[in-house]
Parts: structure tokens; sequence; C-alpha cells
């Protein structure tokens, strides 16, 4: 098999992997009681989807730290910015589930700007990457969210995705996420 | 420069955008369904279902003691959980009946706004003396957030039995030595932030794209200026295709 097709191929298997995770976790959401180890399970399982690639692939490093964790704060800011604003907020999350959340931004991180976007800008350079990648995170939220959010969920996914390309950084997607999470 | 441009982009874009969401649309912690009301509020009229009444059942065990359990309304609105032995156990060791119903019939509580539906849990046996149920009420992503948990016994009053704080995204437990009714709510005097509350552009939406595109900005231009630069861990120059291991 060609090298294209073979990348192709991985790009559309690791999308493929992605949503049928996020799609069981939901699903598993649903029913009482399981929220927090369905969030926990769900994470780690997309972390898996990491697996085999190297750290500097993904965008992970320990160069450039300090800007890492700086920028890390400012997509953090910026995700919880609207609403902050409007000054409305949702429930704290009791501790198990904000570990479980923990668990989810860097599970989702790894997989859809981490894995996904490396093997998509193998296949087709940082345009597909960036925006296929934020079209597979949209995806990936469709039954856990109410369509008016989701236009919110793409252009998150816009955001760190185009971070991750611009910056060649996955940590400050990931503890902007993580942040946003556990305040939203 | 050419990298930042983009992603001010996104971040203006994504401010816009999210504005006019409410907030709580990250990984499965997303609004919930819509809450089933027993008397809904105008807004939600047209469009409610009525809510689900719950029923189960606790065992006793051979050793005597009541065992543990958590029962839920139908539309998993209400619920109540018990630690073993919760229960006195009948001479005849017949099962524990657990009752959960909303009810439009209740006293009217005095300086205290209700965001939820009251709830009245019954059994077919008393609480056994210092042992406590966990009651876990879910919320209306729609209403003001609930300080507090109230109930009342028999035809009231009702009194503020406290709040344990929330296990789940959009809901409100509290612990309870005594079965009664229960609705969660906040006291009248005090203002609370509605979280469905949506607010118009306005003069702050375009502040606020503003200062979302500097914050981005100004943390990431430094970041791809290094990367640019050249970092011995970094990945190569962005734009050619990348082959792995």
């Amino acid at each position: 098999m060609e090298a294209s097709a073979r990348a192709t191929l991985r790009a559309l298997m690791l999308a493929g992997a992605a949503l049928g995770l996020e799609y069981l976790r939901v699903l598993a959401l649903r029913l009482p009681g399981l929220e927090a180890p369905a969030l926990l399970v769900g994470g780690a399982s997309l972390c898996l989807l990491a697996w085999g690639r190297r750290p500097a692939e993904l965008g992970l490093g320990l160069d450039r730290l300090g800007g890492r964790l700086l920028g890390g704060l400012a997509l953090g800011a910026v995700l919880l910015l609207p609403a902050a604003m409007r000054g409305g907020g949702a429930p704290a999350l009791g501790p198990g589930l904000a570990a479980a959340a923990v668990v989810v931004s860097v599970g989702e991180e790894l997989a859809f700007r981490g894995a996904l976007q490396a093997a998509l800008e193998e296949v087709g350079g940082p345009l597909l990457a960036v925006g296929g990648g934020a079209l597979a995170w949209t995806l990936a939220h469709l039954l856990s969210h109410p369509p008016a959010s989701l236009p919110a969920v793409a252009a998150a996914g816009l955001l760190l995705g185009t971070w991750r390309w611009a910056c060649r950084d996955l940590l400050a997607p990931v503890l902007g996420h993580l942040l946003a999470d556990l305040a939203l | 420069m050419k990298r930042g441009v983009p992603l001010a982009l996104a971040a203006a874009a994504y401010v816009a955008v999210a504005w006019v969401v409410q907030p709580g649309f990250f990984d499965g912690i997303a609004p919930p369904a819509p809450y089933r009301w027993v008397s809904p509020p105008p807004q939600f009229q047209s469009s409610n279902q009525p809510p689900l009444p719950g029923h189960g059942t606790l065992k006793v065990a051979s050793n005597g003691v009541v065992d543990p359990g958590t029962i839920f309304t139908g539309d998993g609105q209400a619920s109540i959980s018990f630690v073993p032995g919760s229960f006195e156990a009948p001479p005849d060791r017949s099962p524990i009946s657990v009752e959960i119903r909303p009810t439009a019939n209740f006293p009217q509580p005095s300086g205290i706004t209700l965001v939820t539906n009251v709830y009245c849990f019954t059994a077919s046996a008393p609480l056994s003396s210092g042992k406590q149920a966990l009651i876990t009420l879910r919320l209306s992503d729609q209403m003001p957030t609930p300080s507090t948990v109230y109930g009342y016994r028999d035809q009231g009053p009702w009194e503020d039995v406290g709040s344990t704080g929330s296990a789940a995204a959009f809901s409100i437990s509290t612990r309870t030595s005594w079965l009664g009714c229960f609705a969660a709510g906040y006291p009248s005097n005090v203002r609370q932030t509605a979280q469905g509350a949506r607010l118009g552009g306005g003069q702050a939406l375009p502040i606020v794209v503003a200062g979302a595109i500097v914050v981005v900005i100004l943390a990431g231009l430094p970041l791809a200026l290094l990367r640019r630069r050249g970092s011995p861990a970094g990945p190569p120059p962005p734009g050619k295709r990348r082959s792995r291991r």
C-alpha cells in the first residue's frame, strides 16, 4: 500500500476510533451513578489513541515550558471569557467528577489535537489538520451536547487546533481545555 | 506573525460564537435534558413533559440488616440512597418499599424560592435511629442555582436541611435523618445568578473579542517565535510532511 494511502487510512481509523469512544462514553454517562466512571474510562481510552507517537509529534515537550504554560492559561482565559463576562456558570463539580473531567480533557487533547491532527497533517497539511480535527471533535460532541452548543464546540476545536498548529504545542491546549472543563 | 493572524481569528470566532451559548458545553458535562416540571414556569409550558415517580424495594439480608440501595425516579430527576441498616427491619423480614413522588400539593414556602419540583419520599418502614439517607435532586439548567435543599414533614413547615454539594453536574444533594418532601431552592431575599440568562452582545462583545485576541496573540507569538528559531526537541517546520517512526 502507498504511504499516502496508509496515512489516510490511519487518519480515518483514528477519527473513527475517537468518535466511537466519545459516543460510548456519552451513552455510559446516561446510566445513573456512572458519570464519573464513564468519564474516567472514556478519557483514559482516548489517551491510548496517541500510543506509538513520539511526544514531539504530538506537540508535547518540556522545552519552552514557560511559554506553553502561559499559553495554556491564555487559552483557558479565552475559553472562559464569554461565560465569565456573562456572569453565568454551571454548578461546581464534585471532586470525583472534577478528577474525571481532568482525564477527559487530557484524553481529548491527546486524541484530537495530538494524534488525529498529526495524522491529518501527514495526509493533507495544516488546513486539513486543523479543520478536520475540529470537525471530528464537533461530531464527537453530537450526542452529548444540544445543537445550539455545537457551533461553540466547533469554534473551541478550531481555536485549540490552530494553537496546536501555530505553536507546535499541545501542552497549552491541554491546560486550557482542562481549565475550561473544570470551570464550565 | 503569519501564524498569529489565524490564531487571533480563531480566538475572536470562538468568543463571538460562545457568547450566545449558555456555559457548560464541554465534555459530557453538557446542559442536561429538559427538566420535567410538575408546574412548569411559563417559558417551559409548551414543551413540558410531566415528571415521573420512582419506586424500589430494599431486601432484608439473612443477618437481619436491610440492604443498601439507591432508588431513582423514572426520569432520574430525584433519587435516594441508603447505607446498610438504614431501615429498621420489619419483624417478618419483608422487603422495604420506597416511593418517590413529585407533588403539586405542598405547603406554600415562606421566604423561599424553589427551583425544582417538590418530591415526596416515603418508605414502608421508619429510618433507623442515627441513620441518614442521601437525597439527590437534579436541577434545571434554565433556573437560578439553588443554595440549599428545603424539606418538610407531614404538613410543614419548610425547613432548611442543608446541602452536601453536588456529586454530579446540575444536581444538589443533602443528607437527612427523616423522610418527607424535599425541593432545592434559595432564600428569596438573596439574589441568585441565573444560569440560563442570556445577554445580548451590546457594547461588551467587541471589547471582549478584542481582549481575547490580545491575550492569545500575547501568549502565542513568543512561543511561535521561539519555535521558529529552532528547538532541539521541536518537530520539523510546519508545512512539511512528517513521517512516523
